[in-house]
């Protein structure tokens, strides 16, 4: 057979009309694959958690608190702490017709199984709702500055409001000014004596805040659960699985309230009605000869070029070019 | 900010106010304030009540036990998922989501006890009886009797028979741990008869039954189970997360990884030439009448 396309092309990085076929032969120089946790095993007659046997552990009256301190962290919690993330949990269960339970209800519309509901509500968990993530890792950012340069902590939470005063995930805002729930979980996480520098920490960033906020804001419950999660022992990462999790039970509550209240969705049953609609004009499709007029290429020569078109397409909403995400700068990553 | 509800839907669940956040009828703060567990709000959250307390021992027993399980579907399907480090929640998402018809089919479980103790009932059998009719006609259609019978606890599954041990232990059983015991029994009279080897109640016919005898609908229990098992799945995606080597394919590990090209075995068609433009309209409908393709087809 001859030349196939451009896989003659001498810029390619190996002959392509000599490429082997067939399947790689098993690597018998490394250790054969193996599912390798520090977190559980099993065999025929035991489920091992991070060195405990799950029946033993639940046979001496251990309950899911502690698993997923177990789980999580290696260890066994205290009577206070386990009471803890049960207090958590509780408030962490529902948020009425938020993000997830609007997702799972969304899912379940569409006649699925509830582990597709309640799994896809886990998915309403990013960085502004459920922010548990970012919130942790601020908090560690900053406590971490304060040691290293000596700093006491109204100082850095000053600093750290300066900077992230109106980010979704800051954990002080104007969203529980009525509702006391956050601030009694820190008043109880003190009283059981599990408060620790998190709550510390985010204490002095809601008296930052308030001083230069131009609304009223206060302890808002990403804050209370994510300072209480942390003092708990829990990382950032842990602790914004384990509340989407938790949520995760809710949203199968919902998954069968929408199957029992409302009907299923059908394949192009929902209209958009065009007072929705604000893109470009109704206009005439070209025939595909006529494509050669209007069809006009959209590649830029110079970074320039590339600077205008970018902030004109910008302009055109749901193309993803007026979305900016953050990823690691290597200028500013520590080795 | 906008507050309003995402979805304007009447609802039995819960309501959220700048005051409080109430969940069947119960403010969530109060809750924790008295000092009920996250067990007892699931009963609330589910039941629209609380649970004695035997019941929420039960229910404390059971998500425990079943929220680790080292290597299965749900935990495997988060370890891959997070392999391509998406954000964490979309590996729990997916080990959810991988309980289904195999995996822990907890609300199948609950809808074919209903419908044999439905049928006690309409046709005046005993439970006992109705077991025997369940299992013969599961046997004769030629489906699994569910519940029964782990792939890899060969011997049964450890915290099965101990949850049925409490669940009488607490002084809670009744119709379907009955009707369990029951299938346990027939199904094995059947298979002793027939020469095969005893087979033990799994986690879906121990867990699932006492969980239905605590008062959760099918999918109610199988929520409970399946969202439970989350957490772990959480811990082993952020092991290999902070752990492990994104793409599970580095030759620099000492051990072969998931996803090295030796851990292929293709087995398809062989290796063929692709035909050009000019050649395929033909190529093409030679390949469609003899059909061999069909072997492959999914």
């Amino acid at each position: 057979m001859g030349t196939i396309g451009n896989l003659d092309d001498p810029r390619l990085p190996f002959d392509y009309s000599k490429r082997e076929h067939g399947n790689v032969e098993p690597d018998s120089k490394r250790a054969r694959f193996q599912w390798v946790s520090e977190v559980a095993y099993k065999n025929v007659h035991r489920v091992v958690s991070r060195g405990y046997d799950t029946t033993e552990l639940v046979e001496q009256g251990y309950g899911l608190a502690d698993i997923i301190f177990i789980d999580f962290q290696a260890r066994i919690p205290l009577v206070e702490e386990k009471n803890m993330l049960n207090y958590v949990m509780i408030l962490a269960l529902d948020d009425g017709l938020s993000s997830p339970a609007a997702i799972s209800r969304i899912v379940s519309s569409s006649q699925t199984l509830l582990t597709q509901a309640a799994g896809a509500s886990i998915l309403a968990f990013g960085h502004a709702y459920g922010a548990f993530q970012p919130f942790g890792e601020m908090l560690d950012e900053y406590l971490s500055t304060a040691e290293k340069e000596g700093k006491s902590l109204t100082e850095i939470a000053e600093a750290l409001v300066e900077t992230h005063l109106n980010d979704e995930f800051l954990g002080v805002s104007c969203l529980m000014l009525k509702d006391p729930a956050a601030k009694r979980m820190f008043a109880r996480a003190e009283k059981l004596g599990v408060a620790g520098k998190y709550i510390a920490f985010t204490r002095e960033i809601i008296k930052a805040a308030q001083k230069i906020s131009q609304e009223p804001v206060d302890l808002d419950m990403l804050g209370a659960m994510g300072a209480t999660m942390m003092d708990l022992g829990f990382s950032p990462e842990a602790t914004w699985v384990i509340l989407a999790v938790t949520r995760a039970f809710a949203g199968g509550a919902h998954f069968c309230e929408q199957t029992e209240r409302e009907p299923f969705e059908r394949f192009g049953q929902r209209l958009t009605p065009k007072e929705l609609y604000d893109g470009p004009e109704d206009r005439a499709v070209p025939s595909l000869e006529e494509r050669r007029r209007f069809a006009a290429a959209e590649q830029y020569k110079t970074p320039e070029e590339w600077k205008k078109g970018f902030d004109e397409k910008k302009k055109m909403k749901g193309t993803g070019w007026a979305i900016v995400e953050d990823i690691a700068d290597p200028r500013t990553m520590k080795k | 900010m906008d507050r309003e509800p995402l979805l304007k839907r009447k609802t039995a669940i819960s309501y959220k106010t700048e005051e409080e956040t109430v969940l069947r009828g119960y403010n969530l703060s109060d809750l924790a304030e008295e000092g009920y567990t996250f067990c007892d709000a699931l009963f609330v959250l589910f039941q629209e009540r609380l649970p004695t307390e035997n019941e929420e021992k039960m229910l404390e027993y059971e998500t425990a036990e079943f929220l680790e399980h080292s290597m299965s579907p749900s935990a495997a399907g988060a370890i891959a998922v997070i392999s391509g480090r998406p954000h964490l929640p979309a590996a729990i998402a997916g080990a959810v989501m991988t309980f289904g018809s195999a995996h822990g089919p907890g609300a199948a479980h609950g809808y074919m006890m209903h419908r044999y103790i439905e049928r006690a009932r309409v046709e005046g059998k005993t439970i006992d009886e109705m077991g025997k009719i369940l299992v013969d006609e599961y046997i004769n259609a030629g489906l699994p009797v569910m519940g029964l019978g782990q792939p890899q606890h060969t011997d049964g599954d450890p915290r099965a028979e101990p949850t049925h041990i409490k669940h009488e232990e607490l002084g809670i059983s009744g119709v379907y741990l009955e009707l369990q015991r029951s299938i346990e029994k027939h199904f094995n009279e059947w298979r002793k008869k027939n020469g095969k080897s005893f087979v033990a109640v799994n986690m879906i016919g121990a867990g699932n039954t006492a969980l239905a005898e605590l008062g959760f609908s099918p999918n109610a229990a199988w929520c409970i189970g399946c969202v439970c098992r989350g957490f772990s799945c959480a811990a082993h995606a952020l092991y290999n997360m902070k752990k492990g080597h994104a793409w599970a394919a580095s030759k620099r590990e000492p051990m072969v990884q998931m996803l090295d090209l030796s851990m292929i075995k293709y087995i398809g068609p062989d290796d063929r030439p692709v035909p050009s433009q000019e050649e395929r309209q033909e190529y093409a409908k030679k390949q469609k009448k003899e059909g061999e393709y069909k072997k492959w087809a999914l």
